[in-house]
């Protein structure tokens, strides 16, 4: 009899257990800090299997262009992470240098015929440099004053471009900018723009998750945490800061690169205001101090626009609502407390079903 | 395709109107002119501004809708006085109070929801909240912009060489009255006391009797008020669609910082400072630049001096 | 041989004097404690060697190099570690983490070669991660290393600040109140490693309102009271000193 409640029971607990293993090798730890993010873990495997299997199995071109989108968006995610999920300092301007890559590679790629794959490095080069120019001066505030002084940046950025259609098109933008090659490969279908920018994404993963558990990670975080607590331990907070900030917009750069030249165009209403808060929202779903949420969040939001694309005028005001419950009730990220809350529940289940049986 | 399409909120920022200049061709001869409209601007600037320092005064949250509060004041009382034939008053009265109304909704379904929220997540919760009142409003009253009919009077009349209409200085009046109104609030009653308590240490507020959300609460219903008070004001003379509240928002909330970040005063001084700088601009660098000035302004008191013209009681000088 | 020598340091705050031509010398290889009420200026000049905040008027020397005027970081890597009044750990890091933080200017890597994560940078990490495990085996903290910070007790957390200043291997360590908060025994177990500190030629400069604790272990002990130097020289010599027995009794 005993034997039998106890055999039962290990039943259940393995399925339970099962639950929560298929949970932790989908859903990112919660508390990913020290041992987890740093070495690559069967989980990775799992990732990079369903990346490169799933534009062959789902073989279809609207999920081709839209995964497409959402690797350009995870660039841009990862690298306003290290800025504001990592560092703690908050980037409203991040369109701008996304834009910079964007028009550096239209114009150097039209106007003067480079190849796109140098264009792809000068668009990085090009965006830190500006990140650099701008990051010195405004990188001393905090809070709302950083947020606002990088949004500024974002605006100027926007009618500079508006206003010098000599160089960017002006309002029309650059059209026709040839597909990117490599050695004479072209990428020119949506399955192999796809392999391209999830290539290029986890290689810079895989820079981030190195920059993570370097000393410069950890610098970050004790940036975020207290920056006279860093600045008594000889940490440069203002060289951290800046150094993170122009590193962003590098990727950032990188990421405007390959959207010119997968997109073929290049005009400013992409670069607004609304692009650098959805950058943020990415981050912000995705769980801060957390390298594949941000992506994960990219991806989501990205089919989420492209599925609220269908109710038209309607689609705005959902978008609107969508976000402000999504933060409301996903504060610290949506794969974060959707851990929490499901170990909760498994956890919950279990205990309940073996109290039921133990009072029995 | 790539980001919902509320495409221009920054393209058409000129909409939100360039009052008619008359046809000067001399540089020079324009200049009084385009001070009249730079002063009409700063003072819609700084009623904005005043918005967000109200706010700010009762609990250090940035709260980046307040530009819609303006577009919706006008939006409502157009509404109230074409569709529903109400008298220009009541129309104006309603909408004041229905703007404040959803002063106080965002209050409860956003802010108090997030009270406990970090900083990035409080100012991404106030941008939906500001995408989601924009959209709406172009839902509810079309996209096309509008304009009201001007309080009294009907031309311009002039001064000199320089035309005024009798708008712009219901503008001021309006931004006198309610500088003076919120100047008593905060340093004649207790409920300003209470709030400013509330702001520079909740904690302690707290402990000693006063409901900090209650506070917050009621800073969103006043500040939505001015908001819509503002945007009544104005849109005799501009036209205003459902975009134009975001960037009419940021160039008040800069004129807030640039005349010291949780002053009254400030807000006025900054508003004056920036409209008039930004108008006289027009004459010297070509107009599409125009949107651009605010932000430099921005850039540069930011950089040299964050406490802003008149100084700033919520800023640290020795951390900044 | 003067380490730190502080020479008619003046601060004021908005007018309100914080500190009034303040000169102390710290000689190499000893303790000395700062003592005197709440309010008398012993942060504000914590923050001024520290770099955290200028000084008015006054000059800071330390090892005989001018460091007045520079930034916080660059006088960190002068050699001159700190820990602070208010907590300053960083509670988004493991245990472990926050020790090998506090040796970041002896790891290698910048933000290209740590990204590629080179072979130099590889060894610098491992070599660095045994140093910071046998730094919190030294404090007691080494059963917590892979502990998140903000985990901790408070008494444990105020080891792990001293556990990081000491990481970065400073020759002249300032301590702002480190038993403040703690418990008898633990206030205890703190004083016996400071005393181990000063035998392994530590210079230590610290402020305490434990009576007991500074009369233990500092070689000389100065007074400050309102911004002024009230008394200075060994501890048995300015417990009796009128004017601290005064200062003390009004003020507390």
């Amino acid at each position: 009899m005993v034997d039998q409640v106890h055999k039962e029971f290990r039943k259940r607990d393995l399925l339970y257990s099962g639950a929560l293993w298929l949970l932790s090798l989908i859903i990112p730890d919660p508390q990913l800090h020290y041992r987890r993010e740093y070495q690559l873990r069967r989980r990775d495997l799992f990732y990079l299997l369903t990346i490169l299997l799933l534009p062959l199995i789902w073989n279809d071109a609207h999920f081709h262009h839209l995964m497409v989108l959402a690797g350009i968006h995870g660039i841009l995610a990862l690298g306003l992470t290290l800025f504001l999920g990592y560092a703690g300092q908050i980037s409203l301007g991040h369109a701008a240098f996304f834009g910079i890559g964007s028009y550096t590679t239209a114009i150097l790629t039209t106007r003067y015929d480079i190849s796109s794959f140098l264009a792809f490095w000068a668009s990085g080069l090009t965006a830190s440099f500006f990140a650099y120019l701008i990051g010195r001066p405004i990188l001393k505030l905090k809070g709302y004053f950083l947020a606002l002084a990088t949004l500024g940046f974002g605006e100027i950025f926007l009618v500079l471009v508006r206003e010098s259609p000599h160089l960017t098109g002006g309002v029309i933008g650059i059209f026709d900018i040839p597909f990117f090659s490599i050695a004479g490969f072209i990428f020119d279908t949506y399955l192999r723009q796809y392999y391209l920018i999830w290539g290029v994404l986890i290689g810079l993963v895989l820079f981030s998750k190195n920059l993570i558990r370097s000393k410069m990670g950890r610098a970050f975080l004790a940036v975020a945490a207290s920056e006279d607590g860093a600045s008594a331990v000889g940490i440069d907070v203002n060289g951290i800061k800046l150094g993170v900030f122009v590193m962003g917009a590098a990727f950032a750069g990188l990421a405007g690169s390959l959207f010119a030249s997968v997109m073929s165009t290049a005009n400013p209403d992409i670069f607004s205001l609304n692009l650098s808060v959805l950058i943020v929202m990415m981050v912000i779903l995705g769980g801060m101090g957390n390298l594949y949420g941000p992506i994960a969040g990219a991806v989501f939001l990205t089919w989420l626009i492209d599925g609220l694309s269908r109710y038209q005028e309607y689609s705005l005001p959902i978008y609107g609502v969508i976000l402000i419950l999504l933060l409301i009730f996903f504060p610290d990220g949506i794969g974060t407390r959707l851990r929490v809350r499901l170990i909760y529940l498994i956890s919950y289940w279990g205990r309940k079903r073996r109290r039921e049986k133990v009072e029995l | 395709m790539f980001v919902p399409a509320r495409r221009s909120a920054f393209r058409h920022a000129g909409e939100v109107g360039e009052p008619i200049i008359k046809d000067y061709m001399d540089t020079w001869n324009i200049i009084p002119q385009l001070l009249i409209s730079g002063i009409t601007f700063g003072a819609i600037y700084a009623l904005v501004g005043l918005g967000f320092v109200t706010i700010a005064r009762a609990s250090q949250i940035i709260n980046f809708a307040q530009g819609e509060f303006v577009m919706l004041g006008g939006m409502v009382t157009f509404f109230l006085l074409k569709t529903i034939p109400l008298p220009y008053p009541l129309a104006a009265l309603s909408a004041i109070l229905i703007v404040v109304l959803i002063g106080f909704l965002l209050h409860l379904l956003v802010i108090y929801p997030l009270r406990k929220a970090t900083l990035p997540i409080l100012l991404m919760a106030t941008l939906g909240a500001s995408l989601f009142l924009s959209s709406s409003s172009a839902l509810l009253f079309g996209t096309l912009p509008k304009a009201l009919p001007p309080f009294s009077g009907s031309g311009p009349f002039e001064i000199g060489k320089v035309s005024v209409s009798p708008q712009s200085l219901w503008v001021l009046v309006a931004t006198l009255l309610v500088l003076l109104s919120l100047y008593l609030l905060s340093h004649r009653t207790l409920l300003g006391k209470a709030m400013e308590a509330s702001s520079t240490d909740a904690l302690g507020a707290d402990l000693s009797g006063i409901s900090r959300h209650l506070m917050i609460f009621l800073a969103f219903g006043v500040s939505a008020g001015i908001g819509s008070i503002a945007g009544i004001f104005i849109t005799p003379i501009f036209y205003v669609s459902y975009h134009s509240g975001t960037l009419i928002g940021l160039k008040g909330f800069i004129a807030a910082v640039l005349g010291g970040w949780g002053k009254h005063g400030g807000a006025i001084l900054g508003g004056f400072v920036l409209g008039v700088t930004e108008s006289l601009s027009v004459a010297f660098i070509p107009s599409g630049y125009k949107d651009a000035i605010a932000f430099i302004i921005l850039l540069l008191i930011l950089y040299l001096r964050p406490k802003g013209i008149l100084g700033s009681p919520f800023i640290d000088s020795r951390r900044w | 041989m003067i380490f730190l020598s502080v020479e008619e340091i003046v601060k004021n705050y908005d007018g309100v004097g914080a500190l009034n031509r303040i000169s102390l010398q710290v000689r190499k290889g000893t303790v000395k404690g700062l003592m005197g009420p709440n309010g008398a200026g012993k942060s504000t000049l914590f923050h001024l060697i520290s770099g955290m905040e200028r000084p008015d008027s006054g000059r800071i020397r330390f090892k005989e190099r001018e460091i007045t005027g520079l930034r916080s970081h660059e006088i960190s890597r002068l050699g001159v570690g700190r820990t602070f009044q208010t907590l300053q750990v960083w509670g988004n890091m493991t245990v472990v983490e926050n020790v090998l933080t506090g040796m970041h200017t002896r790891i290698k890597g910048d933000l290209l070669s740590s990204g590629l994560y080179l072979p130099w940078i590889k060894k610098s990490e491992e070599t660095a991660m045994k140093e910071a495990k046998e730094i919190l085996e030294r404090l007691g903290l080494f059963g917590r290393w892979k502990w998140f910070a903000s985990q901790l007790s408070y008494g444990e957390q105020r080891r792990l600040e001293i556990a990081r200043a000491l990481a970065a291997k400073p020759e002249l360590l300032l301590l702002d109140e480190p038993a403040a908060g703690l418990t008898y025994p633990e206030a205890k177990q703190l004083a016996e490693t400071f005393s181990r500190l000063k035998e392994s030629g530590f210079t230590l400069l610290l402020i305490e309102h434990h009576m007991g604790m500074v009369m233990e272990i500092a070689d000389e002990v100065a007074v400050l009271n309102n911004g002024e130097l009230l008394a200075e020289g060994p501890p048995d010599v300015v417990k009796n000193d009128p004017g601290v027995i005064e200062a003390y009794m009004i003020r507390k």
